[in-house]
């Protein structure tokens, strides 16, 4: 029962955390380590990936809380994609999908990010 | 049936890795379907912590029992701690849709809502908390 974490630039200084086994208790400080290594004020989006991901607990959910609470401090996006459907249950047991931005797939996701280019676009 | 089966874990975190591996060599045995053991790994990684975390002193170092009884229609779980004495249904969130996840106080909700009973009582000096589970159970060999 371990965590597995990987960091890979995305677009526009975004930054996905792609993670995989079982975020608990145990694992969570890892997740918050990376979290605060990588996730600075310049960083626009953090995409969270949890394709691989089977097992979450509340110390993980913490964890996704707090980045999230940071990003929204900095003005950037957070973003959640690839939801098993036993992790997507317990996000929706402690009422915490509205106000979330969650794709089911990588497709879904970039079809947002792709209409929000556009509204920048048309903006400027 | 298969009867009552028993750990005893110390209250450090790292030791939830031992009670998932514990659940894991009951589930063929207890004939528990798919969909109640993963609820069942998060109930009992949410309860374990949560004594681990606040029963004891930090360098307390005490023993926590945890009983997998099994019954017709699914399951009891019993914990059994000699920490302070609390009773973790007393704490929850009113509405959960409001609180601030990053602060925490989501175990006790989730135990509630993936158990369909949770007793607590102070037995002497222990804390006993049980959950109960129903469920079909599989017919896997």
């Amino acid at each position: 029962m371990s965590l597995d974490i990987v960091i890979t630039p995305e677009a526009n200084n975004g930054k996905r955390i792609s993670i995989a086994g079982s975020l608990d208790s145990n694992t969570a400080p890892q997740l918050q380590q990376s979290i605060d290594n990588e996730i600075s004020d310049s960083v626009t989006a953090t995409i969270i990936d949890f394709n691989g991901l089977d097992f979450l607990s509340s110390a993980g959910l913490r964890v996704i809380f707090k980045a999230k609470k940071l990003m929204d401090g900095n003005g950037g996006k957070f973003l959640l994609v690839n939801l098993q459907p036993q992790i997507k249950k317990v996000f929706e047991i402690i009422k915490a999908l509205d106000g979330m931005n969650v794709f089911k797939d990588q497709e879904e996701m970039d079809e947002y990010l792709a209409a929000m280019q556009d509204k920048v676009k048309e903006g400027e | 049936m298969q009867g009552t089966r028993s750990i005893r874990l110390q209250n450090k975190k790292e030791d939830a890795i031992k009670l998932a591996d514990f659940l894991h060599s009951c589930a063929t045995t207890y004939k528990i379907p798919d969909s109640a053991y993963n609820d069942l790994r998060l109930v009992l990684e949410e309860v374990f912590i949560n004594i681990a975390s606040y029963a004891y002193d930090k360098d307390d170092i005490q023993m926590i029992s945890v009983d997998l009884n099994d019954i017709d229609d699914g399951i009891n779980i019993t914990f059994t701690d000699t920490g302070v004495a609390f009773d973790p249904l007393s704490y929850t969130y009113d509405d959960m849709e409001s609180a601030d996840h990053s602060e925490g106080g989501m175990g006790i909700h989730i135990i509630r809502s993936l158990t369909d009973h949770q007793h607590y009582h102070r037995a002497g000096q222990s804390n006993v908390f049980t959950v109960t589970k129903h469920y079909t159970k599989h017919n896997k060999e």
